[in-house]
């Protein structure tokens, strides 16, 4: 990272001032394509010599499985659920972004704090008290956020997975009608991604378009940094 | 910290902090029973003890991935399920609630690990505002005394281990105890927590605790505890076989 700068402030086990590598988070709602964007650029990144960590939620050691566990069950409130995934944002942070970027390496992130943040929004938990609580995260190089809208993503979703208990803010929304309650929940949630966006200064990227549309504009936004990652390293070897 | 809704809730919360050894827990466990024997309803909290956060923290202490920052957060997760199923429906229906340990406790072991201390209290603002939080104030020696005394094999992350303060547990858990001390000293200022002296007798302790809770049990939920104990009397048994708390649970 050119200069590790935090969303609120400095948390124990985060030292480093400068690190050699990039952390780029690919943000967006579900069924965005998020992760075929992940995968695409793993392969464009290790095709041109790049050493990539890809990372995403629950995938921590500590609390994954936890995670996984407790939303099985009906007894999780929004913020002890937050709380969980907080704890394995942290513990990935630490145990395989903050190594992979001391090595040099680009770290992507499908989904970052505000994810998090919006979901939790939506569901009633203070913005105020969610922005406190990811204050220990880094400022990433690149958020890229993936922009679209429900009429875009309804047959995205369709013929994938289909639609999802949580996506559809089942949980928490009245009814039991699964589309309409997946069109008001994404539409929330996109409403407060924007908001999110204009805040934090994302680059927006509308994904709308092909996938192959898309992934083109994502390279050319991340392109900058590898020439600047590249530069940075002869300037070491120089040393 | 009290804000928790805009209506006041009608039960009311104590809770009792201190370091490890200064004989906290003996006492709310005796303020407990007293409660218990004067027809209150009780419901007791303990520190760490989510059903559903428990096993996540259980795993990162035994395989030691807790880092100061994980150690917090999974402590928080834990805190904040017990006042959502735990404490706020019992104050919320008027009942007395007991907590060993509180807020207090992250503030201190959190703040000595490093971890920032506004980003901390805001964290926890989420805490229902204890009626009475008594700090069992003891000198360092005495805890240590008392703590080693009893158990001597110390735990990795009780003795501090992971801070790196010394490779002997023994020194360690010294050196750590009384950072956390220190730390507590600030917060009993902070938050204005009721201070008892720990090395005074423990009935003198405990009078002085009921002395302070008395004023504030007016209107609180009661409860007989069931209909069990009079039908043991009256037919002369003593309830051998009654497991009481599956049948308590029943009861409820």
């Amino acid at each position: 990272m050119r200069e590790i700068r935090f969303y609120g402030h400095q948390p124990p086990g985060f030292g480093e001032r400068r690190l050699p590598g990039r952390l780029i988070a690919i943000e967006g709602t579900d069924g965005v394509g998020r992760s075929t964007h992940v995968a695409l650029l793993k392969e464009w990144l290790e095709a041109r010599g790049y050493g990539v960590l890809d990372t995403g939620f629950t995938r921590s050691d500590l609390a994954g499985p936890g995670i996984q566990r407790a939303k099985q069950g009906h007894t999780l409130d929004p913020v002890t659920l937050n709380l969980f995934y907080a704890t394995d944002f942290w513990d990935r942070l630490e145990r395989q972004v903050l190594p992979a970027l001391k090595a040099g390496m680009v770290a992507l992130t499908d989904r970052y704090i505000f994810s998090l943040i919006a979901r939790a929004v939506v569901r009633g938990v203070s913005a105020d008290w969610m922005e406190n609580l990811y204050g220990f995260a880094p400022v990433p190089d690149l958020v890229v956020y993936l922009d679209i809208d429900p009429p875009h993503l309804v047959p995205r979703v369709l013929s994938s997975t289909g639609f999802d208990y949580w996506e559809s803010g089942q949980d928490y929304l009245p009814g039991d009608s699964l589309f309409t309650n997946f069109i008001d929940y994404q539409a929330s949630l996109l409403e407060t991604f924007r908001g999110l966006a204009a805040k934090y200064e994302f680059k927006t990227l509308d994904a709308r378009g092909s996938v192959s549309d898309v992934f083109q504009s994502l390279c050319l936004e991340i392109e900058p940094l590898l020439r600047e990652m590249d530069a940075e390293a002869e300037l070491n070897e120089m040393r | 910290m009290s804000s928790v809704g805009e209506t006041p809730l009608r039960g009311k919360l104590f809770i009792v902090e201190g370091v490890d050894g200064s004989g906290k827990s003996t006492q709310i466990d005796l303020l407990h029973k007293w409660l218990v024997s004067q027809g209150y309803l009780v419901v007791f909290s303990e520190w760490n003890s989510s059903p559903i956060v428990k096993a996540t923290t259980r795993r990162g202490k035994r395989e030691k991935l807790l880092t100061p920052m994980s150690f917090s957060l999974i402590h928080a997760a834990d805190f904040a399920s017990r006042v959502h199923m735990q404490i706020l429906p019992a104050l919320e229906a008027g009942a007395l609630v007991l907590a060993d340990r509180y807020v207090y406790t992250a503030f201190a072991r959190d703040g000595v690990r490093g971890v920032h201390k506004p980003w901390l209290r805001k964290l926890y603002s989420l805490a229902p505002q204890p009626t009475i939080a008594f700090y069992f104030d003891v000198p360092l020696d005495e805890a240590i005394r008392r703590i080693l005394e009893g158990r001597p094999a110390l735990k990795f992350y009780e003795a501090g281990m992971d801070l790196g303060l010394s490779e002997d547990p023994y020194e360690s858990f010294r050196i750590f105890q009384g950072m956390i001390r220190e730390e507590y000293d600030r917060i009993v200022e902070e938050f204005g927590l009721v201070r008892m002296d720990a090395t005074e007798h423990l009935i003198r302790q405990q009078q002085r605790m009921r002395q302070l809770v008395l004023p504030h049990l007016d209107g609180v939920l009661r409860f007989d505890g069931g209909e069990i104990n009079t039908a043991l009397t009256r037919a002369g048994l003593l309830g051998r076989y009654l497991d009481e708390d599956d049948v308590r649970t029943e009861e409820m």
